[in-house]
């Protein structure tokens, strides 16, 4: 290559790289402010009181289709309070996004089960997980009248 | 040494020669094609890089399962993007042949094999190592959970291993061991190791989603190199060799084994060859058709004709020289930048040995050059035993070049490409030929003479803008 080329070719992938560093770095600002502004309803737990009408027994909800595969949760409710959230398909395709749902899982079902409501917030690195559980938990939940 | 020297100068030019101005006006237009591409081949690697960024992909390394999963995906998007740009340049596309040649088209292919696949490598073992830490299992469960629960992943593991296959029989020392035919056909498993491999890239790459640019971007860019292939490796040869059909008109006897072969056809001033420039050939008589070789022009292409002259060197080519009238005969080409396209400079040297006559010969008849600015050098064991010197003499005589025979043998154990008395008496290229430094240097003949040349021209102060050579060893 001569210099000129060499010079040019620097140039333009320098530049091409710092414009994806940008878009990249704005996309991932755009992703924490939105974490952090439905992290609020996260801590506010509580069941209503109204839940006490809900029925007990295991509920399962519906087959939520994500761009990774089918997500499927079924829920236990005992005396109007979620005892158990038990995933009956997780995302799983590619591998990396099995593994997200085998992360994910876990988190899920313990911020469910503290916060009683399938309103928590997203396990960040696993939207679409997420996204899928927690419609397919609240379909469950309002099978249930919870 | 033997030395001929032909009384050769006196002759004049035909009164259409174009004027050579310096610099000369082809080089400054190819060089900026040149550089062009090469900009769009350094580019292409950023861009892949820049969308995986734009992505989000700085802020996944944070813990080590992200980090060897993004440099997994990194590995595999330059690695493809390499792979996508050997195909290009085995291609055969007309703008990168005008710019670097096809056998510097080649080289840059060949050396671009190992990296690629050292990347695709990576990009495999990455993302396994990736995928085990986020999973917490080992790589050898983690290996067979993609295998078996990914889509697709079969398909990529098999071009893998065929990427592989292509890349070991490559090696210079195994692609020896095969005949020129079977390690193509392997070769060819490579079109096939990339294909195989895009599905996983749709369904299980996140970064190729639905939706997303990246996705579009990679498509179009798959299209448009398989698109190229089809088009200029493919279509083009049949639907040239089908208008043009070419057969051979008449052979003639130049010495033992060797023959000058000329072939009609029709409207073959529209193919645009020059001299200097070499076709694919493939010759339809029993024995010869399995066999494609790649002969130089040995006279300036016509409307009417193209001739070529051929040493019968392999097992098949021996019986060229025993071609009937009337065979038919396919090609791919023309080829090369072994031409007046190349040129930089007023003054020309021609330098051949062997049947490395042929493309000199053709570039005698149409190079540019004033009467007196030309010197042709034709190297052999002794006088007697050069092709075409008849030819090259009247033409010398006919554009006032100069033209030297220089005859016997190498010494032994020293690299050079003169007879052992001329490097005892410290002859070389330089005091051979006058005013060495502002001549462009076409050189043809066996690989080692030729490097040997080059040195000798390079040594002299000769830029390696001046010096044209072509390899035929791709």
């Amino acid at each position: 290559m001569r210099a000129r080329a060499v010079a040019l070719a620097t140039l333009a992938s320098v530049s091409i790289v710092g414009i994806g560093w940008q878009l990249g770095s704005s996309a991932i600002e755009a992703s924490q402010s939105l974490t952090a502004s439905s992290g609020g309803t996260a801590t506010a737990a509580a069941a209503s009181a109204a839940q006490a009408a809900a029925q007990s027994g295991t509920f399962t909800g519906a087959v939520v289709p994500t761009q990774y595969g089918n997500m499927q949760v079924s829920v236990t409710i005992a005396n109007g309070a979620i005892t158990e959230v038990t995933p009956l398909q997780l995302t799983n395709r590619g591998g990396r996004s099995a593994g997200i749902s085998n992360q994910a899982a876990p988190i899920l079902r313990s911020e469910v089960l503290t916060a009683q409501s399938a309103k928590v917030h997203n396990v960040s690195g696993a939207t679409y997980t997420s996204e899928g559980y927690l419609r397919s938990l609240q379909s469950a939940l309002d099978t249930a009248g919870f | 040494m033997s030395l001929d020297t032909r009384k050769t100068r006196t002759g004049t030019a035909p009164a259409n020669t174009p004027r050579v101005t310096s610099p000369h006006p082809a080089y400054k237009k190819r060089m900026r094609l040149a550089d062009s591409l090469q900009i769009l081949c350094v580019a292409s690697v950023a861009i892949v890089v820049a969308i995986f960024l734009a992505d989000g992909g700085a802020a996944k390394f944070g813990t080590p399962a992200d980090a060897f999963t993004s440099l997994g995906i990194v590995a595999g998007l330059v690695g493809t993007d390499l792979l996508l740009i050997m195909l290009v340049l085995a291609a055969r596309l007309p703008p990168i042949d005008r710019a670097f040649g096809h056998d510097q088209a080649m080289a840059v292919h060949q050396s671009l094999g190992k990296p690629a696949l050292y990347l695709i490598l990576g990009h495999a073992a990455l993302l396994i190592t990736g995928y085990a830490l986020a999973e917490n299992v080992n790589v050898v469960a983690e290996t067979w959970n993609m295998f078996t629960t990914l889509p697709d992943m079969p398909l990529a593991f098999l071009g893998l291993a065929l990427m592989i296959g292509v890349v070991i029989t490559s090696l210079v020392v195994v692609r020896r061991k095969f005949r020129y035919e079977a390690w193509h056909a392997v070769h060819l498993l490579a079109y096939f190791s990339v294909l195989v491999a895009i599905p996983h890239q749709l369904s299980v790459g996140g970064l190729l989603r639905d939706g997303a640019i990246a996705r579009y971007y990679w498509l179009v860019l798959y299209a448009a190199v398989a698109g190229s292939i089809i088009v200029f490796r493919f279509l083009l040869p049949v639907i040239r060799s089908l208008r043009h059909h070419l057969v051979v008109d008449r052979v003639d006897a130049v010495a033992p084994g060797v023959a000058s072969i000329t072939l009609t056809g029709r409207k073959l001033d529209r193919l645009r060859a020059t001299s200097g420039q070499f076709f694919v050939w493939r010759f339809w008589a029993d024995g010869l058709w399995w066999q494609a070789h790649p002969f130089s022009l040995s006279s300036a292409p016509s409307e009417r004709g193209l001739r070529i002259t051929v040493r019968g060197l392999g097992d098949a080519s021996k019986q060229l020289p025993h071609l009937k009238r009337g065979t038919r005969v396919s090609f791919e080409g023309p080829y090369g930048l072994f031409t007046e396209n190349a040129r930089t400079s007023l003054r020309v040297v021609l330098i051949a040995a062997g049947i490395g006559v042929a493309p000199i010969r053709s570039l005698l008849e149409t190079v540019s050059f004033a009467p007196g600015n030309a010197t042709v050098l034709l190297r052999s064991h002794s006088l007697g035993d050069t092709y075409l010197v008849d030819e090259l003499t009247d033409l010398c005589r006919l554009r006032g070049a100069e033209l030297r025979i220089i005859a016997g043998k190498r010494p032994q154990g020293v690299s050079t490409w003169l007879p052992a008395d001329a490097v005892r008496a410290g002859i070389s290229l330089s005091t051979i030929v006058p005013e060495l430094e502002s001549s462009d240097i076409y050189i043809c003949g066996p690989r080692p003479w030729t490097d040997a040349v080059v040195r000798d021209a390079r040594s002299a102060g000769v830029p390696k803008k001046q010096i044209h050579y072509e390899r035929f060893d791709w």
